[in-house]
Formats: C-alpha cells, structure tokens, sequence
C-alpha cells in the first residue's frame, strides 16, 4: 500500500516536474545564452572606447539576413569573416530565410524576439513600425567615423520621419559614380545561336524581337525549343509584371511609370502598354512559342528551364536568372549563353533598362532592440566601413583572390576569375556572405586610388572576365561593354520608386495586394486565350480592375515621390 | 454535462457499502472529493497545463477588436470594435474564399472517410498476412513525406513538360489529344487536392479502423457465417456496425475541425490561375492579415474559425445524442 502510494506520489511529482521544466525552458535557455556571451562588455567598452585600448573579448552575435537564401554559417568559419574577428574579437552567426521573408519577420515581431542584427529586405517597413530597429544616431556620433565618411552625404534620406537613422542601406555611392559594365538589371535576353544565326541583327522593337525567335524555332522544329518563357511565383512575377514599363521607356519604377516633368505617376497595369505586351504574347502563344507553363512553374523549375538551354529568349532580371545563366557558362557552349538587349515598342522610343543613379533608402541592416551590445556591433560596422576592410570584403586577398599591378591597378587573373564562379570558393572565402548586406560602399563606388570597388566593375576585371563568346558578340555590336549598348540614364530623383515605402496595412498598401490578385488571375487567362477573345477578355479585366482604387493609389505615390524628390533634392529637413 | 461523467465513476466504489445513507450536496462533493485525491492529484498538473497553454492564449483574442501594433502595450492599443470583421465579411474576396475552404474541407472529409474505411475493410479481409503488411507499408508511407516536398512532386507528375508522368500516359493511351495544363485550371484543384489528400493520408487515416476492427468479436462473423451469410454480407452486418460507433466519433470531431482545410498544399499547388478554386481562408489570412502585419485581421478571422467549428461540434455532438449514438461528450 504504502509503496503504491510512494508510486503514485512519485509519478505525479515527475509529471509536475516535467511540466514545470517546460515551461521554464525558454527561460533557462535565453539565459544559458547570455551567460555564455560576456554581455558586461557594453559600459567596459564605452569607458574604453576614446582610449587606444579596443575591446576584443570574443563574442558571438546573431544576423539573420533576408537578402539572400543561402546555408547558415558562423561568420568565423570564412576567410574574411576570421579576418573581422581578429580585428574586433565579434563573431556572427549568420541566419538567412526559409521560405516566405515577410511571414518569418512576422513572426518575430509577434514574438519580439529578434536577432542581434536584422536585415529585413521587403519586410522593413513592418520592422521600423514595430520599433525593432535601434536609433542609430548617438551610436554613429560616438563610435562610426567611417560610417559618416560612407553614409554622412545620405544621412538625410536615411532619417526616417522622427529624424532618426534606424538603418544602414547598401547603396552609398563612395568616389566616383561608375557604372557597371554588364547587365545587372532587367532586360530582354536573347540566346546567342539566335543572333548568330541571322547574323547578329539589330533589333530594338519587340515585334523584330519575337520574329527573330519564330525564324530560329521554325528553323530549328525538330529540337524542341521554348521560344519565350517567363515566370509568375510567389514575388517573383516581374518577369511578366514588370516588361510594359520597360518596353515603354522606363526604368524600373514598380507598380507605376513617373512622368519626367510632372512627376505624376501612373499605374500601367490598365494602360495600352501592358495591352500590347499582353496582345503581343498572346500572340506567339497562338504560334507555339510561348512557354504555357510559365503561369505555373515554381521558381526552380523556372531556374531549370532557363538551365537546358533550350529557351530562346525571356524577359526578366539579371539578379534573378543569374544562378541559370551560370549553370550555361559552365557547359562552356557560348551559343547557350544568352545576350541583354534593350527591347522597347517602337524605334523612336529610348529605353531606360539601366538604373539611374540612385539611393536605395528602404533596404539596409539595423540593430534590434533585442541586441545585447549595440555598441560593439556599430564598432564593427564602422571597422567594416574602413577602406582596407571594404577592398577584403569585395576583392579578398592580394595574391590569393586578387593581384595590383604596379600601377597598383587591381586585377584577377584568369585562374582567380574562375574561382570567382564557384560558389563553394566564395563561400569558403565569405564573398556570399559578406559582400552584400552589411554596411558598405554602394557597387557603383570608386576606392580612393582609383580603383573600382565592385570587383566586377573594375574595366580590366570587366574585359578578363569576358568570355571569348562575350568579347565576340561585343565585337559584332561595336561596343566594349554590354552596357553601351543600352542608353544612358536619365536624371530621376525618385528613383526608384518601388523601393518607397509604403504603409503597413494601409489602403495603398492592399491595393498593391488586390492589384497583384487581379493580375495574377487574368494575364494567364488573356495570354493563352485564343486570339478572337483577348478584347472581350481585356476588357472584363479593365472592369476587374477598374473596381479597384487606382487614383487613391497614384495620389498616394505621387505625394511619396513629392516627399522622396524634395528630400533627395534638399528641400525637406 | 459533468454529472454525467462523473457519475459512474463516483459510482462504482460507493455501490458495495449499502446501508451507508448517500451523503448530499456540498458535503458528498468533498467526501468524493477526498475519497479521489489520488486522482485529483494526477489531474492537477494537466488543468494548469490546459489554463495556461489553452485558455491564457484566448486573452490575445481581443486583438481582435484592436488596429494592433506589436510594438505598443496593452492600454495604447486603438481599439477598433468589429472593423476587422467588417473587412473580412465585405471582402469580395471573402466568400470566394469561404466556398473554397468549404469546398475542399467536404471533399476532403467524404474521400477521406469513404476511401480509409474501403480501404481498412478490403485490409481487414485479407488473409495473406505478408501482402497486407505490404499494402499497409505502401500507403502509410506518403503521409510522412512533407507537403513541400509532396506538392513539387504533384506538380511535377501533372507538368505539361517532359517529365510530367499523368499527361505522358494519357496521351499516349490516346484519352486526351495534347497534355492537359492540370495545375492551371482552376476546377481541377479541388479534385487534384482531394486526391492529394487521399494518396497522402489514406493509409494512415485506415490505421483507427483496423484497430476498431479487431474489437469486435469473432463469435459474430462465426454466428453470420453459420447462418449463412457470405463475405459480402458479413462486412455489411457486422464490420461496419461494429465500426460505426468509431465513425460517429471521428465524424463528430472532424466537424469540428471542418474549416481547418490546411495550407500547405493550397500554398504551394495554387498559383494565378487557379487561385480562383485553390485560395483558402488560410492563405486570405495569410496575405491580408500576416504578410501585411495586421494581426488584427488575422485573430478576427481565426476567431470567427473558432466560432463556426464550434457551432459545428455541438451541433453535430446534439444530433448524434438526439438520435441515441455515440457521442463525443
């Protein structure tokens, strides 16, 4: 008896016990965690701070990083991330997303538990509302030289409406104002079999475009060849949201096109531009060119796609298709490769595919509330900042990842170009992971000996790392670079318009949504419908549409890009 | 409710002291009370673990009512009274959504139930131990596969491109002329999602009714069978009688459960062109409440989930006491 009541006495206990050790485990281990960091560094660093005597008592930060979707990694275990940290004893453990950006962030911000540092990406505004962000000011004042040598001309667009600086973006132009040589941005790309073919034409106009693929693929039936695919998954629909306003002489402003001298926007989605482009691959669908799975393919079977080097020709960002584009320079088939072009509507109509200079201020890395030494953290980004630290951080090594000559021009020889390809090597050195997403000198930078800061805009980079297709099809078009065969930028001080933000939840913001929604639903429909539809179908989608707040959303970015222009301008505070 | 349960519980130990007069009210309460301590004691842990984890949460509810910000306590919230409700039921996009979640949940709940109990019954009359073991392993394996990685293999299998096995076989046993776009038509999903769900889950959900069956007595089929009824007829009078307290049961709980359609294969089979058929109040959430930090939006819509389900529970719990079967409660 006794000993079934010790038995039961027992079970209970154990029951409570383990209980209790479950709801105590986030506790225990958040301070596990910071006991195991010396977090007392934060006033022994401020004491020591105007003293020679830096601290650099190991520590470990947490970084999660929206950017990018690569694997995790202790900071320390790359090349360049070992060289911080002897410099600053700060280590980081850099986190990146899985899946949706902007649910995860959410997630922090219902649970207020956020990394030490964060790079939000899209989901910024959602983090500067929740107040995650630490007001840097004080902070840079104190302890960020450099940070007001990179940032100091900016500091009056980053301040956010409380004249706060919350964030640093990546986009501060250091030096002289040099632009890339290949196409980093969005374009019309072409195979270059095609051109070759009929013996590198010039075209300009969408409809000599799409007649160049439909002579290759009716030349060429037997193969099995795609002749226009796009992409439409998740974010990712720009390939087809975004060509209109490209193909109508702009550049990349978003959901609207801005008008140079009235600085009105408009939205493009109901205007004849996107009719066109729409009437147009209507049209090559009816042909058989158009991939008809461009509607539901995923990323990867996009990635894939573009991969097999079967796909003639897409319109899309460089950014986005570069990992596939690599994947055919690896094959070494240069008539795989694929060539940027231009493509707008009409002969008289000057294209606008290259980003104007510009200040990207809704994009950048900030420290949390939750951070537990914002004071070592903004030392090492002002460290970070130092021109030494910025040439590690873009060129690597001397003699390892990069050479000088003895003009002390930098260069990579061919070997280092190669290696430059390889993802495990940038991993290994860190250039994944440091070379974006920290506070830095914007890639259109020059360092103060002249020297390119982005390796891949270093001319004789540029031309090296040119293949023998490339520097052959430059060739052809009588130009150096990929460049100079689009047309110079125009001065737009709002630019870009897309990366102003907007407000969480408000009207604008879920018209953005419904917009998307709508246009998700008929483009499909409108695309590969039989031709003697598309009207009757464009016009239930300009009804569709139409119920939607157009005006009240133009008139909202019309006052942001006010507010943007005056205060890129100097008129604001 | 409570008397019910707790009365022959109480019962049965007090039942061999007959000639001790009933105690009353308050004062029987605590004499039961102490006579159970052990088992009060026991359930101690587990009432806390409930008040805390089931009920403390519902306290978040009234952001509901709120324009909520993460970042602001408690009293500097602006309260908004039903103005979430209000976008959520105007919505245009909320009743296309409510049909879809209803839809998929029906289609979801019949497949599931007449496909694991076809499925557990075919089982049941197998005699070859090894090729039931074999049928068993094969259709409990998908459930363990995640629906990322099911959801790219379905697509994969209905692409119109190469690999894409549905459109090669039909094609080439000559019942459609050129592949079908399955994905991209909007009223193929709920008949693509239900089979989903089938292949994913049938195997698993027959495990309950195997077991269910080996409680009833052998004696029955041996008496059927003496009487002269042949295979067919046994499963009728006696399998499925014998199951039928299992299947109220779980119809019952399922019920409740009946908004709950999931998200992950909605999310991840459903693009443009067929968001029309596969765009769920998960995902509505999803991207009007979450995606956009309204919070608020997204409690009011998980609460007017919870309202429904419970509507549909009790009701279904009355009906099935009304018509004298087993029930939950």
């Amino acid at each position: 008896m006794v000993r079934k009541k010790l038995a039961m006495l027992g079970l209970t206990l154990l029951m409570t016990a383990s209980l209790t050790a479950c709801g105590g485990g986030g506790n225990s281990g958040k301070n596990n965690a910071s006991s195991a960091e010396p977090s007392g560094n934060a006033s022994a660093s401020n004491s020591a701070s105007n003293t020679a005597q830096e601290d650099k008592t190991p520590v470990t930060f947490t970084y999660f990083n929206a950017n990018s979707q690569v694997p995790d990694i202790d900071s320390n275990k790359t090349e360049i991330g070992k060289k911080l940290e002897e410099q600053t004893g700060v280590n980081f453990k850099l986190q990146f997303p899985v899946g949706d950006v902007n649910t995860k962030i959410g997630t922090m911000i219902a649970s207020g538990d956020y990394p030490d540092v964060l790079a939000p990406d899209t989901a910024i505004d959602k983090i500067l509302e929740a107040k995650a962000f630490i007001p840097l000011n004080d902070l840079i004042e104190q302890y960020g030289p450099n940070i007001k040598r990179v940032y100091g001309p900016y500091f009056n667009q980053m301040k956010q409406a409380d004249g706060n600086i919350y964030f640093l973006p990546f986009s501060a132009v250091v030096g002289d104002y040099l632009p890339a040589p290949t196409i980093g941005q969005g374009a019309f790309f072409i195979q270059r079999r095609v051109l070759k073919e009929f013996g590198y034409p010039k075209i300009k106009t969408l409809d000599e475009y799409f007649d160049l693929i439909k002579k290759y693929n009716d030349a060429h039936k037997s193969e099995g060849l795609t002749g226009f695919t796009s992409l439409t998954y998740d974010w990712r629909t720009m390939g087809i949201f975004n060509a209109p306003m490209h193909l109508a002489g702009y550049p990349n402003d978003g959901d609207v096109t801005v008008d140079m001298a009235t600085h009105k926007s408009n939205v493009y989605a109901d205007d004849d531009s996107t009719k066109n482009w729409l009437k147009k691959l209507n049209e090559i669908n009816n042909e058989g060119l158009y991939d008809k799975s461009s509607f539901v393919n995923n990323y990867d079977q996009y990635l894939a796609k573009v991969s097999s080097g079967k796909v003639l020709g897409f319109f899309d960002y460089e950014w986005e298709v570069d990992q596939a584009i690599q994947n055919i320079r690896k094959t070494g088939n240069d008539d795989l490769d694929y060539m940027p072009l231009p493509i707008v509507f009409d002969q008289n109509t000057k294209d606008q595919y290259l980003d104007p200079n510009s200040f990207v201020d809704n994009r950048g890395v900030g420290i949390t509330t939750s951070a537990k030494d914002p004071v070592r953290i903004i030392k090492f980004f002002d460290n970070m900042l130092k021109e030494e630290n910025q040439i590690m951080i873009q060129w690597g090594f001397k003699g390892e990842t990069y050479e000088v000559n003895d003009q002390g021009r930098f260069y990579l020889t061919p070997e280092q170009i190669e290696a430059r390809k390889d993802n495990a090597t940038n991993q290994k050195v860190g250039f994944t992971y440091f070379n974006y997403s920290w506070p830095m000198y914007g890639t259109a930078s020059t360092l103060s000996d002249g020297n390119a800061y982005a390796v891949n805009s270093q001319p004789e980079v540029a031309q090296a790392s040119f293949t023998e297709g490339d520097r052959n099809i430059l060739e052809k078009y009588g130009v150096r670079t990929f460049s100079e065969l689009f047309a110079a930028p125009d001065d737009r001080p709002w630019y870009p318009a897309w990366s102003i933000s907007i407000e969480q939840g408000s009207p604008a913001e879920i018209f953005q949504q419904k917009s998307k929604d709508v246009k998700l639903k008929y483009f499909p429909k409108l695309v590969l419908a039989k031709p003697d539809q598309f009207d009757a179908i464009w016009d239930e989608y300009l009804k569709e549409f139409g119920k939607l707040d157009v005006k009240g959303f133009e008139s909202t970015m019309d006052e942001l890009i006010a507010a943007k222009i005056a205060k890129v301008t100097g008129g604001a505070n | 409710m409570d008397n019910q349960t707790a009365a022959p519980a109480a019962g049965t130990p007090a039942v061999p002291k007959p000639n001790n007069p009933k105690p009353k009210g308050a004062k029987r309460f605590f004499k039961l009370l102490l006579k159970q301590k052990a088992l009060i004691f026991m359930s101690v842990p587990f009432v806390i673990w409930i008040f805390v984890f089931k009920y403390l949460p519902l306290w978040g509810w009234t952001i509901a009512f709120q324009h909520y910000r993460p970042n602001l306590s408690m009293f500097q919230q602006e309260w908004v009274g039903l103005s979430q409700f209000k976008f959520l039921f105007s919505d245009d996009a909320f009743i296309r959504v409510m049909r879809n979640t209803v839809a998929m949940a029906v289609i979801k709940l019949v497949l599931g139930f007449v496909t694991a109990i076809t499925l557990a019954i075919l089982l049941n009359e197998l005699r070859i131990i090894f090729f039931k073991r074999f049928v068993q392993t094969i259709s409990y394996l998908p459930h363990f596969i995640s629906w990322v990685v099911a959801a790219n293999l379905i697509s994969t299998a209905l692409s119109i491109d190469g690999d894409g096995i549905i459109n090669k076989v039909l094609v080439g046993l000559h019942i459609i002329h050129e592949p079908i776009m399955w994905l991209g038509i909007g009223p193929y999903f709920w008949g693509i999602l239900g089979i989903s769900e089938v292949w994913k889950d049938v195997g698993w959900n027959t495990i309950v009714y195997l077991a269910a069956m080996t409680m009833i007595d052998p004696s029955q089929y041996e008496a059927a069978e003496i009487d002269g009824a042949n295979r067919f007829q046994r499963i009728l009078r006696v399998t499925l009688p014998g199951l039928k307290p299992v299947i109220i049961i779980l119809l019952i709980m399922n019920l409740g459960n009946i908004l709950e359609t999931g998200f992950e294969p909605q999310y991840l089979m459903g693009n443009g062109m067929n968001a029309e058929y596969s765009e769920n109040l998960e995902i509505f959430v999803l991207k009007y409440g979450i995606s956009m930090g309204n919070f608020s939006l997204a409690t009011a819509a998980g609460m007017f989930k919870t309202v429904v389900s419970f509507i549909l529970l009790f009701s279904a719990n009355a009906m099935a006491k009304r018509m004298g079967e087993e029930r939950l409660f």
